[in-house]
């Protein structure tokens, strides 16, 4: 098994229109850890995962500068191949977004669109996928179900499913478990766990814990700017920097 | 009489006349369809439905009645316009929802609601000064044409037809747009394989509604399709449809007149086929609820 890339951001800058909203941001994620990015609300955290996979040119008048490295594919760039850069960076959203067709047609969405037909390939694709996302047990037989029918946990592993099902070597997952209980949030947090080491993760999240329990780096986003970043341990026990310490006792926000 | 009392009593003659408008109005829907179901059963006891619906030639002052000219009309001239009108519609609601132009929303709801408010015989008196002229200069043939007819109805039915397929558009949440782009899914395939196909039915719903619209049309249609009672045989034909033939023949034959019943028979199989479309466009919604 091929070992994940690195993802190397290098000097960041993005704009919407001639507000910036995200400045000079530096970082590493080493290939196949888990970065979490915190920060209060608004400090560019979704803007960032976003840029990772470029969906962000979906905003009028958004303005990038700086590059992302995605092992050796450039992210920034007017000639990048969004569709290659895309297959390769996968996400998972806040609110769990199937789409509105069977479990099946779901996870086989992504290989349908680069072209796979053969039924048997996309039944493996779609059981491997299930089983990566430990989703497997709970949908077998019922593949032809519609999705909306799963309950919202269930719907947000059929998302990272189908964000698998296109082998990505990336992960971005915007607050994947905001809108679950915190039953369904176990199974993520697990599942993340579980897909470490195999795809670089970046995680934004907003529970604290959560970010100590699965993350090996932490980013600390504030007004758009990176704070400070180092391994999960160290941020926590030893902020290097004034304003972390305020966000991680609660003192801002 | 005290107050409570005075109040029963007006309720009670307010609920007598409720009742009544709506007995009245469903009576008068009765009647419509009896009388031309009345008519329309003497004229296909007299004629049978071979000659008639079958016929070609029709000529009712000598007691020829055949119709599938005026049937061949109406469906030619609402399929050209429905084809001319549908992926026009589909465009613009493409571009207005999907292609990051929802700025232009607004604006493109406010004109096209514009356009739904000019009347039908505006639409009709710009066939006859533009559209007619234009044919008859590209074609050489007169202009008034089951493609004039086909043009005019498909502007007319646009406005309408687009903003049912924005809002069809519309209703895909922003966050299945994201999703089907972050899996590597072209503008493109987005559209064809996740939009169209989650608002299938909402947009079949609006082809059906567009088609009610084109099929019932009589002025616009009248003004420029040139009248013919033969069987088209070409876009370039000069032609009529059931909708026009009606209104050439009722001052022809009034009610009274031997031949008259043909007039019945031709309005309640345009019923028919309408309340067909809306049964269809309940059974869609219906399905689609579920």
């Amino acid at each position: 098994m091929n070992s994940p890339p690195d993802l190397i951001v290098d000097r960041l800058s993005v704009a919407y229109r001639d507000q910036w909203v995200l400045q000079e941001i530096s970082l590493t994620v080493p290939s196949g850890r888990v970065m979490a990015v915190i920060g209060p609300s608004g400090c560019g955290k979704s803007t960032f995962l976003r840029t990772v996979n470029r969906l962000v040119d979906r905003m009028p008048g958004v303005h990038l500068k700086g590059q992302i490295h995605v092992g050796s594919v450039e992210a920034i760039g007017d000639d990048v191949d969004l569709v290659g850069l895309r297959r390769m960076v996968g996400m998972v959203f806040q609110q769990p977004n199937p789409f509105p067709f069977s479990v099946f047609d779901n996870v086989a969405y992504g290989p349908r669109l680069e072209g796979v037909k053969n039924s048997s390939r996309l039944r493996a694709v779609v059981e491997h996928s299930l089983k990566q996302a430990s989703l497997w047990d709970e949908v077998r037989g019922k593949l032809r179900r519609p999705a909306s029918s799963l309950s919202g946990g269930q719907q947000q592993r059929l998302c990272i499913a189908r964000a698998l099902a296109v082998s990505p070597q990336v992960l971005l997952m915007d607050e994947p478990t905001a809108a679950l209980d915190p039953s369904s949030t176990a199974k993520i947090e697990e599942l993340i766990l579980a897909l470490k080491g195999e795809y670089t993760i970046i995680l934004v999240t907003h529970n604290l814990q959560q970010a100590a329990r699965v993350s090996d780096l932490i980013a600390f986003f504030r007004d758009g700017r990176l704070i400070e970043v180092g391994s999960t341990r160290d941020v926590f026990t030893a902020p290097k920097r004034e304003e972390t310490e305020e966000f991680l006792t609660g003192r801002y926000e | 009489m005290n107050v409570h009392q005075h109040n029963l009593r007006m309720e009670r003659i307010q609920h007598r006349i409720f009742w009544l408008s709506a007995a009245l109005l469903i009576g008068l829907g009765l009647a419509i369809w009896g009388t031309l179901a009345v008519g329309a059963a003497q004229f296909v006891l007299h004629h049978g439905l071979n000659r008639t619906l079958l016929g070609v030639d029709y000529n009712p002052t000598r007691g020829q009645f055949g119709l599938l000219p005026f049937f061949m009309g109406s469906v030619s001239v609402t399929m050209l316009a429905l084809a001319l009108a549908y992926p026009l519609s589909l465009s613009v609601a493409a571009v207005t929802v999907l292609m990051g132009k929802r700025a232009w929303l607004a604006p493109v709801r406010q004109g096209m609601g514009a356009l739904v408010a000019i009347p039908s015989v505006i639409f009709g008196w710009w066939g006859l000064s533009a559209v007619v002229p234009l044919i008859r200069q590209v074609s050489g043939s007169s202009g008034f044409s089951l493609l004039a007819a086909g043009l005019v109805l498909a502007l007319m039915i646009l406005p309408t037809l687009s903003l049912l397929t924005i809002n069809a558009f519309a209703r895909v949440p922003e966050r299945w747009i994201d999703g089907s782009l972050a899996l590597g899914a072209t503008p493109d395939q987005t559209l064809g394989r996740l939009v169209l196909r989650s608002v299938k039915a909402p947009l079949i719903e609006a082809g059906i509604v567009a088609v009610g619209r084109a099929l019932g049309e009589t002025m616009a249609v009248q003004m420029v399709i040139g009248g013919q009672t033969l069987l088209p045989h070409g876009l370039l034909s000069p032609a009529a449809t059931l909708t026009t033939e009606l209104l050439s023949d009722i001052s022809l034959l009034p009610p009274g007149v031997e031949g008259h019943h043909v007039l019945d028979f031709m309005a309640l199989s345009l019923l028919l086929i309408m309340y067909g479309l809306v049964l269809l466009v309940e059974r869609i919604r219906g399905r689609a609820e579920v």
